[in-house]
């Protein structure tokens, strides 16, 4: 289990989260919703100790990664994988070999078992015949795909999605929801994912939060936070109702 | 004006912060388990294949010139049996020393900026971070060390090169024969011209490549910034090139280790 508490991070002129609490609770996906430039991708960085909150504590499996030292933060790190905004493949590297990197690395695995876990994953995102093509020849939602097969190579307790469908056209975005939603299914992984897209919000999620004014405004399970009279549906919905009115389109 | 001036000032400042930091980050973890042992390989042949045509290129060139300035002043002053003993001294001394720096700087160190750079703008550094892999031991260790492998090893080569572009130039030019242009060349070279010239490569290549990865590394920013930053590490290094030789190059009078 995730458990954030009371968490504040600001950089240089600008707070960002402010005394932030939340639970990621086992075998489910939680989806952050919240406007761009609101603090949900610094939250992700603060979880997995690449930004270090002035305030607060970030228990993973009752280790706080705030107080972490180097070697505790590596071994939590190898429980969690990320798919990170761009999918932030290695650009020398081709399909095949980024998503066998840290198997390779870790020396995880023989040779011939990295290739078959490789397939495994491979299939699983539908991948299987991009394996000798490099980053550069992928669309989005491909280079997506192949970093959510390298982020659970190393088959961790918690997938951390950073605004998965961003920038991708609806069709792509469709393809990145249905894989989501297949991994949850045949892997029963602890997800935690945040973003703006409200679609993907209403087809993955199994507990949704709202962050706002630098802290989590409101929480709720999928059909509670979508019932009118939730803060959730108020804030992401009729916000964007009112502001589309204002402006007229 | 005065704001812009001291935002130039802080890039710089931030910019030797970056590159300062670097030096601690490198001696940090080199000794610390794993040796990236496979990614060391994997850049020597990348630097040697990168830099081989262009250092070559240029000492070939540096023979030339010196065989046109040795040839002609030799001839002025009737000592064109000299021309040759002075431009290999000169050539091996420092001329391929400095001006290999200078372009391994600028073809391997903007090169060490741009790729970590864009690495660390992607997220590809924190990637690495996440699946607890250490990006200064996995990417800047084999840069750097690589890069003092194969510096005196391009130094090599282009020593060579630049003796037979001078000696041929200097047939061509001046009629000036081959053991005419190596007779005195065994009086005026000593193995520690030699030695002190590659100790001079190794620590070139140090400072290049451990300024450059550091300005990657600690990159942020966007595509301008990128590009603003390469510019930083080309600069940077080719004042440190001078400045290591000027030093260098007092210390070596000073103590009287290659002293012909």
């Amino acid at each position: 289990m995730i458990q954030v508490r009371d968490v504040s991070f600001a950089f240089p002129h600008r707070a960002v989260l402010e005394h932030l609490t939340i639970d990621v609770e086992e075998s489910l996906t939680t989806v952050i919703v919240g406007r761009s430039g609101i603090g949900k991708s610094v939250l992700l960085k603060c979880i997995t100790g690449l930004l270090r909150p002035q305030e607060g504590s970030i228990l993973i499996d009752g280790v706080d990664v705030v107080q972490a030292p180097r070697q505790t933060l590596r071994d939590i790190r190898k429980k969690i994988g990320m798919l990170f905004q761009e999918g932030a493949l290695f650009d020398s590297m081709d399909v095949f070999e980024n998503v066998a990197f840290p198997l390779a690395y870790h020396r995880a695995a023989s040779g011939k078992e990295i290739e078959k876990k490789v397939d495994a994953y491979l299939d699983l995102v539908g991948m299987t015949e991009y394996a000798r093509a490099m980053p550069q020849e992928l669309s989005g939602g491909m280079k997506r795909k192949v970093a959510v097969a390298r982020a659970m190579i190393l088959e961790p307790r918690y997938l951390l999605y950073d605004e998965p469908t961003a920038g991708l056209d609806p069709a792509s975005s469709a393809v990145v929801e249905s894989m989501i939603r297949r991994l949850q299914q045949r892997k029963a992984i602890t997800s935690l994912v945040v973003t703006h897209d409200i679609d993907l919000t209403r087809y993955i999620a199994d507990r949704i939060a709202l962050l706002e004014d630098h802290h989590i405004l409101a929480e709720a399970g999928r059909e509670d936070a979508f019932l009118p009279d939730s803060p959730i549906y108020q804030h992401f919905i009729e916000n964007r109702e009112r502001i589309r009115a204002e402006n007229g389109s | 004006m005065a704001r812009a001036k001291s935002e130039a000032v802080q890039e710089w400042s931030d910019a030797g912060s970056a590159m300062g930091r670097m030096y601690g980050i490198f001696f940090f973890w080199l000794f610390r388990e794993p040796f990236p042992l496979r990614q060391l390989g994997q850049q020597i042949v990348r630097v040697m294949t990168e830099a081989f045509g262009i250092v070559c290129l240029s000492a070939a060139l540096e023979g030339a010139m010196f065989a046109w300035l040795s040839g002609w002043d030799g001839g002025q002053f009737s000592a064109l049996s000299w021309s040759g003993a002075a431009s290999i001294f000169l050539l091996l001394s420092t001329t391929t020393t400095l001006i290999g720096a200078m372009i391994f700087a600028a073809r391997i160190g903007t090169a060490f900026t741009v790729e970590i750079g864009s690495m660390q703008m992607s997220g590809q550094l924190d990637a690495l971070r996440l699946m607890a892999v250490e990006p200064a031991q996995y990417i800047v260790i084999p840069r750097v060390l690589a890069s003092i492998i194969c510096f005196p090893i391009l130094k090599a080569l282009s020593d060579g090169v630049a003796i037979v572009a001078c000696m041929g130039c200097a047939k061509w030019w001046f009629d000036i024969s081959v053991p005419i242009f190596f007779q005195h060349a065994g009086s005026v070279l000593r193995s520690t011209i030699l030695t002190t010239s590659y100790i001079r490569c190794m620590l070139h290549a140090f400072f290049i490549s451990v300024n450059a990865c550091g300005l990657g590394f600690h990159f942020q920013g966007g595509a301008v910034e990128l590009g603003k930053t390469t510019t930083k590490s080309i600069v940077t290094n080719l004042i440190v090139v001078i400045a290591v030789d000027t030093i260098y190059g007092v210390l070596d009078s000073i103590m009287g280790w290659s002293v012909v």
